[in-house]
């Protein structure tokens, strides 16, 4: 008998025991075992509110006005039934280093947000707010700093369709000029001619000749200015080929380490000047060019590496010579960084036709930098449709950069002005963004009903 | 003696019985707890798949406009950050809903993501995205089963209350769980010009606005219009940054009318073909005769023609049977619009639209198995944008392995 009790006992004991753990091992609510993420859909409903800046605009509205009951009605239209929320907005308040939150209003179609709730905040900032952004200027830290935009008015354009290189050189201007201390508008060839003697053109205290940068908005044409320049043995051969014009362009980008971009399409394929070539037209009706054809960018990069004139026809691009007709290129990671830093946004991919050969860095001494587009493979070789090529020279100076785009036309300039930016980097120092009065903090906390 | 042993049998009987019965009911606590715990793995397991989704554009990230299969499943648009989805990628998905359609021209079943009559979109098998790439791409493949749905948060319905003089609408603007007061609501209403048999008929378009009421309903109504014109409504409907589109459409001839289907995403080309050729209907018919136009929804929702040569495809003729080919037209832009083709067969009149881009007509999308009769099914929920168009995205996630699975 006396077994019987002690068992008896132990199961007392047992049962005590199952009773305590089963006390304290309480499980969860099924709404808790499988929750629905409630911050996350709090977060992207106002995001979503916020699409076109909706719900930025307003929040900063009077409390009367009519849209805090419209904001009201596309809440409650987008979640669904069985949540309830409860949206807070606060005015941010900077006090030195402190921030003080002081409600504004607050909407809601609950008295309670039951047991569990989540919330996520959002900060709009106002409409009205002024952001400041101040470009480092190139060349504060270092030499050049001098932007040079060809806008010759004796000079005409070839592949920049639907454009003049006057509206280039305009649009290029108001892109760029934040960037550099000094922005030159080259007026005419004559003043090209000038720059090409290494003499100033300006009364810019900024203006420096040397490791400066060109663009040659003209597109596949290049100024060519009268005299000195268009003469023979300077500007053109003793066969009357202008290529030699070319040369010296190259000879003068690496005495003066300029960085010459063009544009677009093949470089250096005509020269122009509208009152030199006046009865002279490119074989497809534009007066005042002339033909130099695939001997211009050879010479050019000839002069670049400081090697003798010779009028070499090879075409080298995309586009002809037996190359491949043309290549869908991307901007590569960088630019694409590039772009979102510098707020330039042309398209990510784009048709190459006149791209140089990877080539062309062993031949002349060249080294691609920073490039625009990933180069691509095409026809068993590699081209590159964008990129910074600099010159060095045999101590390993550099002297000469060459930006060619060798994008179809129509010309883009933001490609242009994304190849200067991601090579230089100039810096942007940006204005204090939560300053009184110009932010607000939305808070919009959901919980559910219904079910257990 | 006796008295011992009786008294030893029982408390034994009794021991042993008490420990087997504290065990299943322990065991049964702890079996609850894991079966908790493992659910609660899921939910979250369900909230990170869905980020994992919406949240990255997917490798290469323009694979929704290519013909390419990606290796890596993600539907973020790769222009936007945050939970804004591409409309080209949202197409390239097999769609669980609709019956695949079957054309013996090309050989190819088509995902069908047609809302009815008249708003057709046909992806082929060959470019769409199906249920086993995606578990593979994302690593679950055999782990876990989900259906994703992606639907229009703002639902438009438009009901047809007299068809003419004045044709009458009534327009009904609702969101997931209220009627939308006071949303902007802007229309283009497109007419049917007859140009009579054999001529290839074109559009003329009407805009207009207006605002929904406190039961988020609007009444619109179009004078000139006869019972007998076909037509097509597109509403546009907007409040505090929810942005939705809803459609309609009325034609004489719904046999004989013109089939767009997709056949390259990366060349953008769409193929045309006679309804008889897919359905099937019965004695011999007429050919049908086509005007294509493509047009893009500005930010003030009127429509911007873009312009497609004639050697396009942009109109023509097509036939059903053997020896009788289809049309081929080629969109001209990846920018998100809508194809208008009306269409002429022995005098009966209609018009066709196609969404170029999951969001220019609200398409919904639902992809993957069906979550009916699984033990256990996780749900998440996240609200999109499309193109602007305010869309909810919820994934319904369960798994395959573990204790109490049904499957």
């Amino acid at each position: 008998m006396m077994r019987t009790v002690e068992i008896l006992l132990v199961v007392i004991i047992i049962t005590a025991a199952f009773i305590i753990s089963s006390f304290f091992a309480v499980l969860p609510l099924p709404r808790r075992v499988s929750p629905l993420n409630l911050r996350r859909i709090a977060l992207t409903t106002l995001q979503m509110l916020d699409v076109n800046y909706g719900l930025s605009e307003t929040v900063f509205k009077d409390l009367s006005d009519p849209a805090w009951g419209h904001l009201q009605i596309a809440l409650s239209a987008c979640l669904p039934p069985n949540i309830i929320y409860n949206l807070t907005v606060y005015e941010v308040q900077s006090e030195g280093e402190t921030k003080l939150y002081r409600f504004i209003k607050s909407i809601s179609n609950t008295e309670s947000l039951g047991i569990a709730s989540d919330s996520a905040s959002y900060l709009a900032a106002s409409s009205n707010v002024t952001f400041h952004v101040i470009p480092e200027k190139i060349g504060e830290r270092g030499s050049g700093g001098t932007l040079y935009i060809l806008n010759c008015s004796d000079a005409n354009g070839w592949w920049i369709t639907g454009y003049t290189a006057q509206s280039l050189a305009q649009d290029l201007y108001n892109l760029l000029s934040p960037y550099f201390q000094a922005t030159i508008m080259v007026q005419n060839t004559t003043q090209l001619g000038q720059l090409l003697n290494g003499t100033k053109i300006s009364s810019s205290p900024y203006e420096s000749v040397t490791n400066a940068v060109v663009i040659n908005t003209c597109g596949e044409a290049v100024p060519l200015p009268s005299g000195y320049y268009s003469s023979v043995g300077v500007g053109r051969d003793a066969s009357g080929y202008y290529s030699l014009y070319c040369h010296t362009l190259g000879r003068r980008v690496s005495q003066y380490n300029w960085t010459w971009i063009s544009i677009v399409g093949y470089p250096l394929y005509y020269v122009t000047n509208t009152a030199l070539f006046s009865n002279e037209q490119n074989n497809w009706g534009i007066y005042g060019m002339k033909h130099v054809g695939e001997a211009g960018l050879n010479a050019f990069l000839r002069g670049i590496n400081g090697e003798n004139y010779v009028r070499d026809t090879q075409w080298i691009t995309l586009g002809g010579g037996g190359n491949p007709s043309s290549a869908l290129v991307h901007l590569s990671s960088t630019a694409q960084y590039f772009t979102n830093y510098y707020g330039v946004y042309p398209n990510a991919y784009q048709t190459a036709t006149r791209a140089v050969p990877s080539w062309i860095q062993d031949r002349y001494n060249l080294k691609a930098t920073t490039y625009i587009f990933d180069p691509v493979i095409a026809g068993g070789k590699e081209w590159i449709a964008g990129a910074t090529f600099i010159h060095q020279n045999a101590t390993g100076h550099i002297n000469g950069k060459f930006i060619p785009i060798g994008l179809a036309r129509t010309t883009d300039i933001r490609i242009t002005a994304l190849g200067i930016l991601s090579y230089y980097k100039p810096r942007l120092y940006r204005s204090e963004y939560t300053a009184n009065g110009t932010s607000r903090l939305v808070v919009l906390q959901l919980g559910q009903i219904g079910g257990i | 003696m006796a008295g011992s042993t009786i008294d030893h049998l029982v408390s034994v009987t009794v021991f042993l019985g008490a420990l087997l019965l504290f065990i299943s009911l322990f065991n049964q606590t702890l079996q609850t707890a894991i079966l908790y715990q493992r659910h609660r793995y899921l939910a979250a397991k369900c909230s990170d798949l869905l980020d994992n989704m919406l949240l990255t554009p997917g490798i290469p990230t323009d694979w929704g406009k290519s013909n390419s299969t990606p290796t890596g499943f993600g539907l973020q648009d790769p222009e936007f950050t945050q939970y804004r989805l591409s409309p080209f990628s949202l197409m390239r998905l097999w769609s669980s809903i609709g019956d695949p359609v079957y054309y013996p021209k090309t050989g190819k079943t088509y995902s069908n993501i047609t809302m009815g009559f008249g708003n057709f979109l046909l992806m082929p098998s060959t470019e769409a995205i199906n249920y086993a790439t995606a578990t593979r791409l994302l690593g679950i493949n055999g782990l876990y089963g989900f259906q994703l749905t992606i639907m229009p948060i703002v639902t438009i319905s438009i009901t047809e209350t007299k068809p003419a003089n004045p044709l009458t609408f009534n327009i009904d603007v609702a969101g997931k769980g209220f009627p939308l007061a006071n949303a902007n609501v802007i229309y283009c209403f497109i007419k049917v010009i007859q140009k009579g048999q054999g001529k290839y008929p074109y559009y003329a378009a009407d805009y207009g606005s207006g605002y929904t009421d406190a039961r988020g309903s609007l009444t619109l109504s179009f004078q000139g219009i006869s019972a007998t014109d076909s037509y097509a409504l597109i509403v546009h409907a907007s409040l505090s940054g929810l942005m939705g589109v809803g459609y309609r459409e009325r034609v004489t001839s719904d046999k004989r009318y013109v089939l767009p289907l997709i056949d390259s995403m990366e060349d953008r080309r769409i193929l045309l073909a006679h309804s008889y050729d897919v359905h099937y209907y019965g004695p011999p018919e007429s050919a049908v005769f086509y005007n294509a136009t493509f047009v893009l929804l500005t930010e003030d929702f009127t429509l911007r023609e873009m312009p497609m040569d004639n050697s396009t495809g942009k109109i023509g003729k097509v036939n059903y049977g053997q020896g009788q080919p289809y049309g081929t037209l080629t969109i001209p832009t990846y920018n998100p619009g809508i194809l208008i083709i009306t269409y002429e067969s022995n005098n009966e009149y209609g018009v066709i639209l196609m969404p170029w881009g999951m969001s220019s007509m609200a398409f919904p999308v639902v992809f993957g198995d069906n979550p009916f009769s699984r033990e256990w099914v996780a749900t998440d929920i996240r609200q999109v944008i499309v193109n602007d168009i305010a869309y909810q995205a919820t994934l319904a996630l369960w798994s395959y392995e573990g204790y109490q699975v049904i499957g």
